[in-house]
């Protein structure tokens, strides 16, 4: 079991408030990523469900018990720290069983698990090695192994795969995924990283000042954003965002003139005033070369070759920047102006406080599909 | 070209005031060690002419005659316990004011530091009568204890300050492992401080060895006197046989140079722990 439960949570460092009330359910098993830019207090959430940071208010219930004034070992969470945060003079086998020691485990099933989880995470070569004869990834998953033994409800992560390079970081991203779904308990992975987000979880938290801005899975995050920022923060390059302004509502959405040119309606759910100041947010692999409904020229300034793509740095005629990313496009050059569109489905819609239109997209099809 | 010349002056320059500040500290440690070896004699000869042979006898006549035999190993007697002591009660009490919470914490430090600050003149009247006092005047324990008292502010604040750079991850992990807080000193604290230990070790060392004010006031029994008070009194009865006079400084000096080329790597890493990741 390994069901989290957030009531009204408050936390204060001084006068400062780094987490506002926050209310929020983790389900048995599930695999949430707290996501937002450093300084949202994700770390500080982490850290409060592992007992290391004091909770000033509200209650958090681990399977429907009230943990704020339980140690860290007996809230039954393991945590992975970014740092690794190994025992230097301890030998690999000696850093997985210091957990088991403490709990004064016979010796036998000291060995037992250890051995196990030392062959899960493929470490058994390993044990008689000292953390510093390790390279990055291998110390991440000495660390992993000491969470796996104490066999917890939760596991925590705190940026585990930030110290690793790209490569190893994709590596240990499939690695990860796998033990979820071999292990089958409760993760809750601190990260900045959208990528990991995206890729890793069941259930995306986005934070930003110690708000909880959205929740939902990765790709209603990515396809219906609640507002500007969480559309801003997941995708990668950025959300283009385009000045627009309503000028008419009808059943088949809402009917915007883009400030750069052009009109078109924009299936979204909500109304909007004409005359209503708005931003027309479109991703930059929407942006299609020659193609769309709607369309406008781009002056390219910077054109990246990715070998199959192309990424396009430039700006329209009213000098608003845009980015694009296509397929092909290996003609663009810098200074040559090219015709790019997209298709107003694809289009998301805010109002100036930043809150969205929801698109009106299936997302049961998209992820069936 | 003009740029790898002025860099190589530089180098040059930087080496020649290096080499000068050490010779300026090595030369009279080695005039020392060359005038305890030498015959009176070979004394008027000259200051820095070599002896014709070197002549141990001082260091025997130094040992025996000058009762140096007595006064080293009453300093060892009183160096071991207070060097011991000292780094345990310092691990201990460094632990509590870098991790624990408890009332007056910041008043307790404030008071450590101001110990610190004391000098052993202010409080030696008071102290010998307590000693009085206590019936201890005249042995081992008044030697001993009041160096551990002395011992105890500066041992805190350098574990406590040794214990600080220690990876704060780190401590967490043992927490979240269940370690309860004995066991993190234990097993995880302890074996990361080395370097800090040992430089500790050796200030204290150094510190006690040395000590003067302490063993001169507390006590006056030959049989219980350490190194330089012995020195001290030695001088009185030596003053004219030059070369035994310096092979007992050197007797007094050997242990320390001994006991610091033994931990000095340790020292160093302990001095510059943490400056660098």
């Amino acid at each position: 079991m390994g069901q989290l439960d957030f009531r009204a949570i408050t936390k204060f460092f001084g006068h400062h408030e780094v987490i506002r009330p926050t209310d929020l359910s983790i389900a048995d098993g599930e695999f949430t990523v707290f996501v937002g830019p450093s300084g949202c207090g994700k770390s500080t959430m982490l850290r409060m469900i592992a007992g290391l940071e004091e909770i000033s208010s509200g209650e958090l219930l681990i399977d429907g018990r009230v943990v704020n004034d339980t140690a860290p070992v007996d809230r039954g969470i393991a945590m992975v720290f970014q740092s690794y945060a190994l025992y230097p003079h301890m030998t690999v086998f000696e850093n997985i069983a210091f957990p088991l020691r403490v709990s004064k485990l016979p010796e036998a099933e000291i060995r037992r698990r250890v051995e196990e989880a030392a062959a899960i995470l493929k470490l058994t070569e390993r044990l008689s090695h000292k953390p510093a004869a390790l390279s990055g990834g291998q110390r991440q998953r000495v660390a992993i192994g000491r969470a796996i033994v104490r066999e917890p409800a939760v596991f925590l992560f705190d940026e585990p795969l930030s110290n690793l390079d790209a490569a190893l970081r994709a590596e240990m991203r499939v690695e990860l995924t796998r033990l979820h779904a071999r292990l089958g308990a409760t993760m809750v992975y601190v990260t900045h990283d959208q990528v990991e987000a995206m890729t890793m979880a069941d259930r995306i938290v986005v934070l930003r000042g110690g708000v909880v801005e959205q929740t939902g899975s990765p790709l209603e995050l990515f396809h219906r954003p609640a507002n500007r920022f969480v559309a801003g923060f997941l995708g990668n390059p950025n959300m283009n965002f385009l000045p627009a302004t309503a000028t008419a509502c009808g059943p088949g959405g809402v009917t915007v003139d883009l400030a750069a040119g052009g009109s078109a309606e924009l299936p979204v759910d909500g109304t909007a005033q004409p005359g209503e100041a708005l931003e027309l947010g479109i991703r930059p692999d929407e942006l299609k070369l020659g193609q769309g409904a709607l369309r406008f020229a781009v002056l390219p300034d910077v054109v990246e070759q990715l070998g199959n793509q192309s990424v396009v740095h430039g700006s329209l005629e009213n000098g608003q920047p845009i980015c694009a990313v296509v397929t092909g496009g290996f003609g663009l050059k810098p200074g040559q102006p090219a015709e790019f569109g997209f298709d107003p489905g694809a289009a998301h819609l805010f109002r100036e406080d930043g809150t969205a239109l929801p698109r009106r997209i299936d997302l049961a099809r998209l992820s069936a599909a | 070209m003009a740029a790898i010349s002025s860099r190589a002056a530089q180098a040059a320059t930087f080496r020649l005031v290096m080499w000068g500040f050490t010779l300026m500290t090595v030369f009279p440690f080695g005039l020392l060690l060359l005038t305890s070896l030498k015959s009176k004699q070979d004394l008027f000869r000259g200051a820095f002419v070599l002896p014709d042979r070197p002549h141990f006898e001082n260091y025997v006549s130094a040992w025996v005659d000058g009762h140096f035999g007595v006064y080293f190993w009453n300093s060892v007697i009183v160096v071991i316990p207070v060097v011991g002591i000292g780094v345990l009660l310092g691990l201990l009490t460094g632990f509590a004011f870098a991790f624990l919470s408890f009332p007056f914490k910041k008043t307790l430090f404030v008071m450590l530091t101001l110990g610190m600050m004391v000098p052993g003149e202010a409080y030696i009247i008071p102290l010998y009568y307590e000693m009085r006092w206590l019936g201890l005047l005249n042995t081992y324990a008044a030697l001993i204890l009041p160096q551990i008292a002395m011992s105890v502010p500066f041992a805190t604040l350098f574990m406590a300050s040794a214990m600080q750079q220690l990876p704060r991850d780190i401590l967490e992990a043992a927490r979240i492992d269940g370690a309860p807080r004995g066991m993190i000193l234990r097993k995880v604290i302890l074996p990361l401080m080395g370097p800090a230990i040992s430089s500790l070790g050796l200030f204290l060392f150094i510190w006690t060895w040395n000590e003067f004010l302490i063993p001169l006031v507390l006590v006056n029994d030959d049989a219980l006197r350490t190194m330089p008070l012995g020195m001290l009194f030695f001088q009185g009865r030596y003053t004219v046989n030059i070369p035994v006079l310096t092979a007992g400084a050197v007797i007094v000096i050997f242990p320390i140079i001994i006991v610091y080329l033994i931990f000095q790597r340790k020292f160093i890493e302990g001095l510059t722990a943490g400056a660098s990741k």
